[in-house]
């Protein structure tokens, strides 16, 4: 029997095969999963950066950097307040949300399914008109 | 010019109090408030005359499903009820029967509030006993604590109505509700739905008013009209009063 060490040049390609299947067998499993995932979410993820829909007014009530980075903690501060303490500020209330931001489907969730987070406020609220 | 040393102090006095006082002050008062708040300088309170409440005008209970978007699933042992109706008969036939609205009765002292573990049910400031549909677990602690049966857990999933009211939101599937005094009409300074109904169908068997305001409708009549409260021997303080049980 001859050993693989007297054909270097097939044992080089069995190896390099043996390789490219362990290489691509987890990005196959993971490509299954993540079609099965957007299977899954309510709107699937179209690719690409999210798309906005441009908001009517001229300037939101607070600076869109910090609007991006903080809107979730504020809404929920204030829905804290408003249930609990009977807080209603209406010039920071959602419905002027709405006033700019006509569609939470062309605006808010544009950018939640895109970073995959599912808050659940309008399947029990209407969005303001 | 020098200023003498009295002078240059009075100066520095005067900037100081217009830089502290300033940012609070403006010159027109804006003609609706941007901002409410409930406050403990209110106690909302309701009077059911039952002398002029028909046996089978239904315009409350249904003034409030039109208003909160309360569903109707069809199954006595599940249905939500805010506020329901109720015949009272004497078994002796002594006294004609009554017919009466009964509703959350926004206790003084809660037990609903007493026994929630999560505080998800609180009583507001100004009295309105609420349940903060975010944090209730669904439980149902509340529902056994509350004598008045006034407390329904939401069995099946619901969908916002298309014919509904967009500003109060649907209760998801599992948590518990109640009447809240139409706290979101009564924030905006008017009256609860089922009140507003009364009147309009010119029964005017409810009162709606602030008890802590000693001129208002409902305090002259809970002062001067001999009122009821339902099992007021529980010590609850119920705010729902009853004239002519």
């Amino acid at each position: 029997m001859r050993s693989l060490q007297s054909h270097p040049v097939k044992f080089t390609v069995l190896l390099a095969l043996v390789w490219a299947f362990v290489l691509v067998l987890p990005t196959m499993v993971v490509a299954s999963g993540h079609g099965a995932a957007a299977q899954q979410s309510k709107v699937a993820y179209s690719g690409g950066p999210p798309q906005l829909e441009k908001a009517k007014g001229d300037a939101c009530i607070r600076e869109s950097g910090w609007m991006r980075r903080n809107h979730m903690d504020f809404l929920k501060h204030r829905r804290a307040e408003t249930v609990r303490e009977g807080l209603r500020i209406r010039s920071e209330s959602l419905v002027r949300c709405a006033e700019c931001h006509q569609s939470h489907e062309k605006f808010c969730d544009q950018c939640h399914n895109y970073v995959g987070v599912a808050p659940d406020c309008f399947e029990c609220h209407s969005y303001p008109k | 010019m020098t200023m003498d040393r009295r002078t240059v102090l009075g100066l520095g006095g005067v900037a100081t109090a217009g830089v502290v006082l300033a940012p609070g002050m403006t010159l027109i008062a804006s003609p609706q408030p941007d901002k409410t708040e409930a406050s403990g300088d209110q106690r909302w309170a309701m009077l059911i005359d039952v002398n002029k409440c028909d046996s089978d005008c239904t315009a409350c209970t249904k003034a409030c499903r039109q208003e909160n978007n309360v569903p109707l699933f069809g199954d006595p042992n599940r249905d939500i009820h805010w506020i329901r109706k109720l015949e009272i008969r004497d078994k002796e036939h002594k006294r004609p029967s009554v017919s009466l609205p009964v509703l959350c009765n926004h206790c003084e002292h809660p037990p609903c509030a007493h026994v929630c573990p999560t505080q998800a049910t609180f009583k507001r400031k100004d009295g309105i006993v609420l349940v903060d549909k975010h944090r209730c677990i669904g439980c149902r602690y509340c529902m056994l604590a509350c004598p008045y049966k006034a407390r329904s857990l939401v069995y099946h999933k619901t969908t916002i109505p298309e014919d509904g009211n967009p500003k109060v939101p649907i209760r998801a599937k599992g948590v518990v509700e109640k009447c809240n005094f139409c706290v979101h009409l009564v924030d905006e300074g008017e009256k609860p739905a089922c009140v507003q109904a009364c009147s309009k169908e010119g029964k005017n068997a409810m009162i709606f008013g602030d008890l802590n305001d000693p001129d208002s409708e409902i305090s002259v009549k809970v002062r001067t009209v001999k009122t009821q409260t339902i099992r007021a021997d529980l010590g609850l303080k119920p705010h729902v009063f009853y004239e002519g049980l």
